[in-house]
């Protein structure tokens, strides 16, 4: 037990001091387009970081370069010490690497139990039993036998953001979880976010909805045509709220 | 209208045959995306396995029934690892042509081998004769060909439905890429499923050798058939493929009987109108963007 | 516009008119004169299927049937020979009529072939009579069904040597009628080739005092035959009769096998090689009923050929190969008669000759419209028990004269 303890202790300490993902001068093509242009950014372990930008800024781009999705890449990306580069997505998943893609990518073959299970287990210590995510969400256990795309959207995000805490990801790449959902339900994402983040488990989030970035984040990325034009915390964030949003044009 | 019951009875045991020589097409388009022409071709080379099995090492056709599909799988393996492979990343039309030119190649080597005019082979021992129910009236190995295909369909689903192998092969006909970004090697599951899907048409070979001419050529006019199975049922859908095989065995029936020569045009006309009111067929899903 | 391409046309036929006489009167200067051999050698063409559905029953081996036929033709005639330089060529005209025409064409002109021989197909068949009858060189067909090659689109240059639809039906359709086959269900592959044998067949049966209740096509290719065979079984009929060929008889005939039916109803075959039978067993085919041109196994003249035939191709010899053997044997003959190559000489030695062979018996060659008539024979397949070796698949029930086989003379429709 106290061995156990130790542990526990020197890693956290260790990650204060280290970032957990590490972009650094990052440069995705579209074809002959430049999508990203030399992006860095980091991310510490239990950290909550957005990217924020109008469509077409690049932000789903630099979630899909980060997990090995995009071809076209120059740059590199670190993770936990270890560098990602010429991986394949598969790789990066069981490194730690947990992706929601914004069309919550739920299967609609396999149930809502089968969605869950389907990552394989990459961290024993870090995964979250099916018991404990029913608890968080307890509307999955409801549904547990349904076909993953039968849930209404708030439910099939709670899915998809579940899916990666039940596998023991590290990081979840969070691709505009706000999207389309009511009010009341971003308000019950932005619960769970806060939730995820007290449990150790660091989040980089592409947001549009800027009021509700501001609720859950750390620190915020400003992305405009492929480039981090800012890079503030949250309170300098919330101050400035109104003029930043006028200079993405958004 | 026992005639109607016995061109149904007909068009069941017709269609389950379809479903299955259909379902191997099916499970490689949905895990590789690959339009797999030579099936055509590995459906023929079932049924001449089974009769040089027959003719050179006096294998019967029960044990055909097990040594093709295998035999089947190690050479869809080899396909895949040697050809298949290294297009898969390219516009899938690649493949296809890639296969195509596959059949070319494996209908002429066994023209050159076999000749043209055919393998003889009989009905195994112990399903020669007829079942009789109440005025209708079907051939015992018809009969075991469609029960025996039903029983495999089924098979081939509850694997896929309540196996972790299956759920991961699922996943991956959904969505490749998807599933490799949750951790999922899909890779390594792309060439045991080709070696599959191919066995498949092997097992359909076998079965098709007692009751089809075992020729060369069998397989270009049954992969047309197949082709209209799968655009039916929906691109890469399991089910889709077991219930459209179903249906074609229905229309080519009833074709047969009441518009003796249309009956392989109905087929194409049904799926002119599914692709017409549902363009990803019965089950497939609609192409995201 | 219409008339400008009718110029067009005109001024393209004249043209091409133009060439033809430019290079027959270049390329065939001495030709012209009798009792010369053209370019001082014979050349024999066998145009047919040699990698297609056809391969089997006529292909290369009618090309190995011909050789046979020259090492004959020389051995019989040694140093009176009119020519020691003979050559055998083939081409492939993969059973389609445009190939077939620009192979013909290719195989006169370039390749000096004196005759064409075999090319199975009828509208390959009918494209090649075309060529010869243009180039005034001989073809002789074997391996087409169709009556028109001596009916409606005869030609001087143009001879049919073994079968048509016409005797295929007479032999068949009328034969089994007269035996007790009153009621014929037919189901037939929806072409042209399906359409004539129905036609025949339909007419045959009829005047031997029988009816054909239900003619029932189907698609061409075509796998599946179980629910045309129960329809076709409907109705009681004496005989269910196929038209089928290659392998959709193949696939015909198992499901019929499966169906059922084949205690009660008698199942006749239009055409049907022994390579059919070879192909899917005896047992299969037992007692199917068709007409044969010939029958390797028939008696000892055809047998003691037939084993020279396998000597050289491992396999027995169809009716095709025999056949192809005797034409080309016996246009040799008409060329030594003739002293000459030249198509004119050759075909007025070969019109009207009567002829005995390995493959014709009480065989003619028929002045009017060039149809070779002799004795065909109606089969029934044996029992796999009763076949003693192998390709022993033939019970040959009756013998059909010559004079009856055919289609008269007087009703071909040939005016040359």
């Amino acid at each position: 037990m106290a061995e156990q303890t130790t542990t526990t202790t020197t890693t956290s300490s260790a990650t204060t001091t280290a970032p957990l993902l590490t972009v650094e001068k990052l440069s995705a093509f579209h074809g002959e387009a430049q999508a990203l242009r030399d992006v860095s950014l980091d991310v510490a372990p239990g950290e909550v970081v957005t990217l924020v930008g109008r469509n077409g800024a690049g932000k789903t781009t630099l979630l899909r370069s980060i997990m090995g999705l995009h071809r076209n890449v120059r740059g590199s990306v670190t993770f936990d010490g270890a560098t990602l580069d010429g991986r394949s997505a598969d790789k990066r998943a069981r490194a730690g690497l947990g992706w929601v893609p914004d069309d919550r990518g739920i299967y609609a073959t396999l149930t809502v139990a089968e969605n869950l299970s389907l990552p394989p287990v990459v961290d024993k210590d870090a995964a979250w039993s099916l018991d404990r995510i029913y608890e968080h969400f307890p509307v999955l256990r409801e549904r547990r036998d349904f076909p993953g795309t039968k849930l209404s959207g708030g439910e099939q995000q709670m899915l998809a953001m579940a899916r990666p805490l039940r596998a023991g990801s590290r990081l979840l790449l969070l691709d505009e979880p706000s999207e389309g959902l009511a009010p009341v339900i971003v308000n019950k994402i932005g619960e769970i976010i806060r939730d995820i983040k007290s449990q150790g488990v660091a989040v980089l989030l592409v947001e549009q909805n800027v009021s509700f970035a501001g609720t859950v984040a750390d620190r915020h990325n400003l992305l405009a045509q492929g480039e981090i034009v800012e890079s503030l915390p949250n309170d300098e964030f919330r101050s400035r709220t109104k003029e930043l949003l006028q200079h993405l044009g958004m | 209208m026992s005639a109607f019951i016995q061109y149904t009875l007909q068009g069941l045991a017709t269609g389950g045959f379809y479903a299955l020589a259909a379902l191997g097409l099916a499970v490689i388009f949905g895990v590789m995306g690959v339009v797999n022409f030579s099936h055509g071709a590995m459906y023929m080379l079932g049924a001449v396995g089974s009769a040089v099995l027959l003719d050179v090492a006096d294998v019967p056709f029960w044990g055909a029934l097990v040594i093709v599909p295998i035999l089947l799988f190690l050479f869809g393996i080899l396909v895949e690892r040697l050809l298949v492979r290294w297009l898969l990343g390219l516009d899938p039309l690649y493949n296809f042509l890639l296969t195509f030119g596959l059949t070319l190649l494996i209908v002429d080597l066994v023209k050159r081998r076999y000749g043209v005019s055919g393998l003889p082979y009989q009905l195994p021992a112990g399903l020669e004769g007829r079942i009789n129910l109440g005025g209708l009236s079907l051939s015992s190995y018809q009969l075991f060909a469609a029960f025996f295909s039903v029983v495999l369909c089924v098979a081939v689903w509850l694997l896929l439905t309540k196996t972790r192998i299956g759920m991961i092969v699922r996943a991956s006909t959904e969505d490749a890429e998807r599933t490799r970004a949750l951790g999922i090697n899909v890779g390594r599951w792309v060439t045991p499923v080709f070696g599959f899907g191919i066995a498949l048409a092997g097992v359909a070979g076998v079965l098709a050798a007692p009751f089809r001419a075992i020729t060369a050529d069998m397989g270009s006019n049954f992969i047309i058939i197949l082709f209209a199975v799968v655009v039916i049922g929906g691109l890469g859908s399991i089910l889709g493929a077991v219930v459209a095989g179903f249906l074609v065995g229905l229309v080519e029936a009833y074709g047969q009987a009441y518009a003796p020569s249309f009956a392989q045009v109905l087929i194409f006309v049904l799926m002119a109108a599914v692709v017409l009111v549902r363009p990803a067929g019965l089950f497939g899903r609609e192409e995201a963007s | 516009m219409r008339h400008t391409r009718m110029t067009t046309l005109a001024a393209m036929v004249a043209g091409s008119g133009l060439l033809l006489t430019a290079c027959g009167s270049a390329g065939g200067g001495p030709s012209t004169a009798s009792g010369k051999i053209s370019d001082d050698k014979i050349v024999l063409a066998v145009l047919n299927d040699q990698s297609g559905v056809y391969k089997d029953l006529s292909g290369p081996n009618s090309v190995e049937a011909v050789k046979m036929a020259v090492e004959d033709w020389k051995a019989k005639h040694k140093d009176d020979a009119v020519s020691k330089n003979i050559e055998v060529v083939t081409a492939d005209h993969q059973n389609k009529p445009d190939i077939a025409n620009t192979k013909a064409q290719e195989l006169y002109d370039r390749q000096k072939a004196d005759i064409i021989l075999d090319v199975p197909t009828s509208s390959a068949a009918l494209a090649v009579a075309t060529q010869a009858k243009t180039k005034k060189k001989v073809y002789i067909n074997i391996g087409a069904g169709t009556t028109a090659l001596t009916g409606a689109q005869c030609n001087k240059y143009t001879f049919h040597w073994a079968y048509d639809t016409y005797m295929l039906a007479h032999g068949t359709g009328a034969t089994l009628t007269k035996n007790g086959g009153k009621n014929w269900n037919v189901v037939y592959p929806d072409y042209a080739f399906g359409q004539d044998m129905t036609k025949s067949f339909d007419g045959q049966v009829t005047a031997a005092g029988g009816t054909v209740g239900q003619k029932i096509p189907t698609p061409f290719p075509n796998d599946n035959f179980a629910t045309y065979i129960t329809k076709a079984a409907t109705g009681n009929p004496n005989v269910i009769g196929t038209m089928h060929a290659g392998g959709d008889l193949i696939n015909f005939v198992k499901q019929y096998n499966q169906a059922g039916i084949s205690d009660q109803i008698k199942l006749a075959v239009g055409l049907m090689f022994i390579t059919d039978i070879h192909s899917l067993g005896a047992d299969q085919f037992k007692g199917v009923t068709f007409t044969d041109a010939w029958y390797w196994n028939f008696d000892e003249q055809n047998r003691k050929w037939a084993d020279k035939f396998q000597e050289k191709t491992k396999t027995r010899p169809s009716f095709a190969h025999a056949a192809n053997y005797s034409a080309a044997f016996n246009y040799l003959e008409a060329v030594q008669e003739a002293g000459s190559d030249t198509g004119d000489d050759v075909v007025a030695k070969l019109e009207g000759k009567k002829i005995n062979d390995v493959f014709l018996r009480n065989g003619e060659v028929r002045k009017g419209d060039h149809r070779v008539i002799h004795d065909v024979y109606l089969a029934e397949v044996k029992p796999q028990s009763e076949v003693k070796e192998e390709w022993d698949y033939e019970k040959i029930v009756a013998t059909i004269p010559a004079a009856e086989a055919f289609k008269p003379e007087a009703e071909s429709g040939c005016s040359m």
